[in-house]
């Protein structure tokens, strides 16, 4: 069994607390952090091949580099808790057993690309996790570790926590940035990008709860251990959230080299009922469908991203054989057509289009064109739009048809 | 009661400090809205047209800009809403393990269809996009919390313990 | 200055162009909704989509600024393909109702749907259904199915007026623009958003299926209804007599002028051309007062006036002309008070209640052109009264021949008592001026002018532009130029022949006024001259 880095105190009553999480070497990262240089930090990031666990994959050293070097006014660091996509639920389990490993990660983080204010953006549905993740900061606070002079290093950092209010789309780093800004969701263009010109105009990095959890082990135990972990690409392990028609649901902990295999069957047990595989989503909603022919293939950003489809946020939906896949893509596109923010036109109209082309088909009134319809339209729409909301949309659109045309073609033929 | 009759919306002293103390925390107190909003709903229940013009009024914008606040998310409640909430998940993982189950026994023991409330104002029903607990699909949210791996007697438990 | 090349052609802009509108200083057009020069850049209709360099996926025009040596290409397959796709997006759920629409023949939608749309239809399913016919305010009624959500008019509220009503409310396919319930979109520059909406979601109340707009005529103009002077177009409907009530001013449209009124012109102005058709116009010169009032033809009309300026002294007779009269009128008006020697010489009327102004664009002056009338020189001679003391002198009959241009003196500030006293006691009144008014019924002559789109002439706006207007339709009936109608007269005074054309005056003006010299109706061009004031 790998070694669990993130979840290795899930399991002990208390996990939340700060007395804990220094009892099993919490906050030692920090006071190490604290001694180096802040580019020593970016820099041992970089050489971790760390990678942007919200779903874009994005090697976190190399977001940090676009900051402007030497910039005079205020640098924010936000933190993405507002999880949100179709099959993930790892940063739920983070923010509510271990809120000090984000902390921690937080106030190394601010201290590496020179930020003193810090914005943790939770979902508004996530009461719980918020609760607990603003007790953990109030006990930061009292104990030092944020506020004026930490660890008396002279470094500054203010957390504030804000809740979102219902909106996927705030998930996407811009869009999430205005909703912080007191706006709706809309992303923004691009350029400018955020580490230019970010929340609040000011230079602002977004990172995921998880990919920031992962911070303090770097500092602590090296960038050369972390890349070691995970493939040439990526390094570290990261939290799968397994669910659908599994035995054992729930978010494991495994180095990024694990095949989809492995995770299904050995990690979460299989296929209940001893049904057949059908299909896996491999890295929530966005992520195109993988057959049962498919899980062989490492569950890393690169490994996914040749086997046609993505890591993404690592939420892995099992389908057994039972499911039919033409309705599985009317769940889905509802909830594209639901979450579209309106701002860019092909979004806005061909999310609610496809929808109704699938429940159409679902309802029996499906037509021969109709699937043509959804390909050409999800490929035409790609690409085309302010921020990448889309294009996870077009995951599902075209897989889904495309790996099972027959059960769609069943059901308008009928 | 006013001319539309809604209650007045007017918050206060103690909470209008809580809402400057909001504003003055982001580096532009725009950024409060939310916070605000959510200020509102806790207190009044849900955000009438007369909060939004209220709430644009603490924060100097035009209500038109609260509006599109308002309606863009989906936690806001522009109509008075039951004692609880309840929102059953629809997405794919809940979807796959029960989710219309789920919902159709909750419309059945309610009596309301989805967006309704009971009739004695007790609960509100709701079908949500992901909540991101599908490890306890099916789920739904009731108020502040998480229930998962629901079945029909699960459903009842749940209900029986509201007020 | 940055050097790129677009579709192969060179061309070297300002620092900070975008590419449409580099690509536009080339002729090319690159089709865009959401994008106009005068808001924000919002990125939203993706409509604007061009390749650049080797990036594999086509990027918006609007959002992307030039470098020195670009490379773009606004017309590869790639681009034109997803051109007509975004079109197709663009339509989903717009009605397919144009042969009702108003906005029909100058509709984007239906003008890039020819150009680069011709996709056949795929949508069968219901279309999303959302509020049509509102009246957001007095002068714009929206459809929000024919919207596409481009935000221009959200913008204009929230970036030029700053009053921000409009909003986009609620997400998907469900957004629609709109004010806060219960409001209105009052400011005074509402119907701007008409303008810029590049379909037919915001129309105008006063223009709405009154003409079919490939009925109209159009000319270039100038607003006459307060000192900026707003660069305008006049559409005008000769062609359908009977549609728009027989009015044929159908509606006032800014037009671009960088330094004056940029993209926009104010409520104010818009609606207030309605004079030009109103039934108070003057059609016919007439003499004699009331019931007793004959019209007569100008050949009869023109020594009458002549003669009545022969029988009185020159410190009998008050000229009070008006500050929107053309240059060209005030040039031969200033003449024939010369020729004359008249003393008593003014244009200034103060208003009962002073204008309001703003930031933007409004200015308190209500009048085009009370600059020229200053430059040109129509105030009181040494020893001459001014437009008070003129009315102050017929009452006590020191003045007796008064010749008032336009003014309705009745409506000013001063008290109506004195005002018809003053015009009782005259001997002879002569009233020229394009509507009947509270004194023009008291006139013993009335000379019917031409309203300033039914002539050519320039203004001379707050701050010395001289600028030019174009005749739009014939004048009313007999009406005449105010300059042909003071050339007549000063012929009949042997200042020789009339001019033939507004044109004409404008040189003899530029030729004897020193602020305009050098000027010339070429030189003016369509955006106006500043002059040395």
């Amino acid at each position: 069994m790998a070694e669990k880095i993130l979840t290795r105190n899930f399991h002990l009553p208390g996990s939340h607390t700060l007395a804990l999480y220094r009892e099993t070497g919490g906050y030692a990262g920090l006071e190490k952090a604290l001694a180096m240089k802040p580019a020593e930090i970016t820099e041992a990031v970089k050489r971790s091949n760390l990678r942007g666990l919200g779903g874009a994959g994005f090697p976190t050293g190399v977001k940090w580099g676009f900051l402007p070097k030497g910039h005079p006014g205020p640098i924010y660091l936000v933190i993405n808790a507002d999880e949100g996509e179709p099959g993930t639920f790892k940063d739920r389990y983070l923010l509510e057993k271990d809120p000090h490993a984000l902390l921690e990660g937080m106030i190394i983080s601010a201290y590496a690309i020179g930020a003193h204010v810090a914005f943790v953006y939770i979902r508004g549905e996530y009461v719980q996790p918020w609760r607990i993740f603003s007790r953990a900061v109030a006990e930061a606070y009292e104990a030092g570790l944020l506020g004026k002079n930490i660890g008396s290093s002279g470094f500054d950092l203010d957390v504030i926590v804000h809740r979102g209010a219902g909106a996927y789309i705030c998930g996407e780093e811009t869009g999430l940035i205005s909703s912080l800004e007191g706006k709706k969701g809309w992303p923004k263009l691009k350029p400018p990008f955020p580490a230019i010109r970010g929340a609040f105009g000011a230079p602002t990095i977004v990172n995921n709860v998880e990919t920031i959890c992962h911070v303090p082990h770097i500092v602590r135990r090296g960038a050369e251990w972390f890349a070691s972990l995970g493939t040439k690409t990526q390094g570290g392990t990261r939290l799968y959230s397994v669910s659908g028609h599994v035995e054992r649901p729930g978010v494991y902990e495994l180095p990024v080299s694990v095949t989809l295999r492995e995770l299904v069957y050995e990690h979460a047990g299989g296929v209940p009922h001893g049904k057949r595989l059908k299909a896996v989503v491999p890295g929530g909603s966005s992520a195109a469908l993988l057959t049962a022919d498919e899980i062989d293939v490492t569950l890393d950003v690169d490994g996914l991203r040749n086997a046609g489809t993505m890591a993404g946020s690592a939420g892995v939906i099992v389908m057994d054989e039972t499911v039919s896949i033409p309705e599985a893509l009317m769940v889905v596109a509802r909830f594209y057509a639901h979450e579209s923010c309106g701002q860019c036109t092909p979004c806005r109209e061909s999310t609610g289009w496809i929808y109704k082309m699938t429940r159409r088909i679902i309802e029996g009134r499906g037509r021969k064109e109709d699937l043509d319809t959804i390909l050409d339209v999800a490929r035409r729409g790609a690409g085309t739009t302010i921020c990448a909301f889309f294009d996870g949309a077009v995951g599902p659109y075209i897989s889904y048809i495309e790996k099972f045309r027959h059960e769609f073609e069943a059901l308008i033929s009928k | 009661m006013n001319a539309r009759g809604a209650v007045k919306v007017e918050f206060t002293p103690e909470q209008l400090v809580e809402v400057r103390r909001l504003q003055g925390l982001y580096p532009d107190r725009r950024a409060a809205l939310l916070p605000v909003l959510q200020l509102v709903q806790d207190v009044f229940g849900h955000i009438s047209l007369e909060a939004e013009e209220y709430v644009a009024g603490l924060f100097d914008l035009s209500p038109a800009h609260v509006h599109e606040v308002v309606t863009f998310y989906t936690l806001f409640f522009r109509e008075p809403k039951g004692r609880h909430v309840i929102s059953v998940c629809h997405n794919l993982t809940c979807h796959l393990l029960g989710a219309q189950q789920v919902l159709t026994h909750l419309k059945k023991r309610l009596g309301v269809e989805v967006g309704g409330t009971t009739p004695d104002g007790r609960v509100t029903l709701l079908s949500v996009e992901c909540l991101c607990a599908c490890e306890i699909a099916p789920m739904l949210q009731v108020d502040d919390r998480y229930e998962g791996n629901l079945s029909g007697e699960k459903v009842d438990r749940i209900l029986d313990g509201l007020a | 200055m940055v050097k790129l090349t677009i579709d192969g052609k060179e061309v070297e802009v300002r620092e900070g162009t975008n590419i449409i509108e580099a690509a536009r200083r080339l002729g090319i057009e690159v089709p865009h909704y959401c994008y106009h020069p005068g808001l924000s850049i919002a990125g939203q209709c993706r409509l604007c989509m061009v390749e650049l360099g080797n990036n594999p996926r086509p990027q918006i025009g609007c959002n992307t600024q030039v470098a020195e040596g670009m490379v773009v290409r606004t017309d590869t397959p790639k681009v034109l393909e997803t051109r007509q796709s975004i079109m197709e997006f663009h339509l989903i759920n717009h009605p397919l109702d144009c042969p009702v629409c108003d906005q029909a023949g100058e509709c984007w939608l239906q003008i890039y749907y020819m150009k680069h749309g011709l996709y056949e239809p795929r949508m069968v399913d219901e279309k999303v259904h959302k509020p049509k016919a509102v009246p957001l305010g007095s002068h714009v009624i929206l459809d929000a199915e024919r919207c596409i959500l481009c935000s221009r008019c959200v913008r204009f509220c929230d970036e030029i007026t700053g009053t921000g009503e409009l909003g986009i409310f609620d997400r998907g396919d469900h957004s629609e623009i709109g004010l806060f319930p219960g409001r209105e979109l009052a400011n005074p520059y509402s119907a701007n958003v008409i303008d810029i909406c590049p379909v037919g979601a915001l129309t105008d109340r006063d223009f709405r299926f009154a003409v079919r707009v490939w009925y109209l005529d159009t000319a270039k103009s100038i607003c006459p209804g307060c000192s900026r002077g707003c660069n305008i177009e006049v559409h005008v409907n000769v062609r359908r007599p009977h549609h728009n009530q027989g009015r044929r001013v159908a509606r006032l449209k800014p037009r671009f002028n960088a330094e004056v009124n940029r993209w926009w012109i104010c409520d104010a102005g818009r609606y207030g051309g309605k004079f030009v058709d109103d039934a108070s116009r003057l059609g016919a010169p007439a003499r004699g007062r009331g019931e007793a009032a004959i019209e007569v033809g100008w050949e009869e009309m023109i020594p009458l006036i002549a003669s009545q300026l022969r029988r009185y002294r020159p410190d009998e007779i008050g000229v009070l002309a008006s500050p929107n009269m053309a240059n060209e009128d005030l040039f031969l008006l200033r003449r024939l008070v010369d020729h004359l020697r008249l003393i008593h010489v003014d244009f200034r009327v103060p208003p009962r209640t002073p204008g309001d102004e703003d930031r933007i664009l409004i200015k308190a002056d209500k009048n085009a052109n009370t600059r020229g009338a200053e430059l040109i020189g129509l105030g009181p001679r040494p020893g001459g009264l001014d437009a008070h003391g003129m009315l102050r002198a017929a009452r006590e009959r020191r003045i007796k021949c008064l010749w008032v241009f336009h003014h309705d003196l009745l409506a000013s500030a001063w008290p109506e008592a004195e005002v018809g006293e003053a015009l009782r006691a005259v001997e002879c009144f002569i009233y020229q001026g394009s509507n009947s008014n509270g004194v023009s019924t008291a006139a013993h002559y009335v000379l019917p002018s031409a309203a300033w789109v039914e002539r050519d002439g320039t203004f001379t706006n707050f701050e010395g532009r001289v600028q030019r207007f174009w005749k739009a339709v014939d004048p009313l009936g007999l009406s005449l130029a105010d300059w042909e109608i003071l050339g007549r007269i000063g012929e009949a005074f042997g200042l020789g022949a009339p001019p033939a054309r507004a044109e004409d005056c404008f040189k003899a003006l530029a030729a004897s006024a020193a602020p305009f010299a050098g000027l010339s109706y070429r030189e003016l061009k369509d955006t106006g001259k500043v002059v040395a004031a």
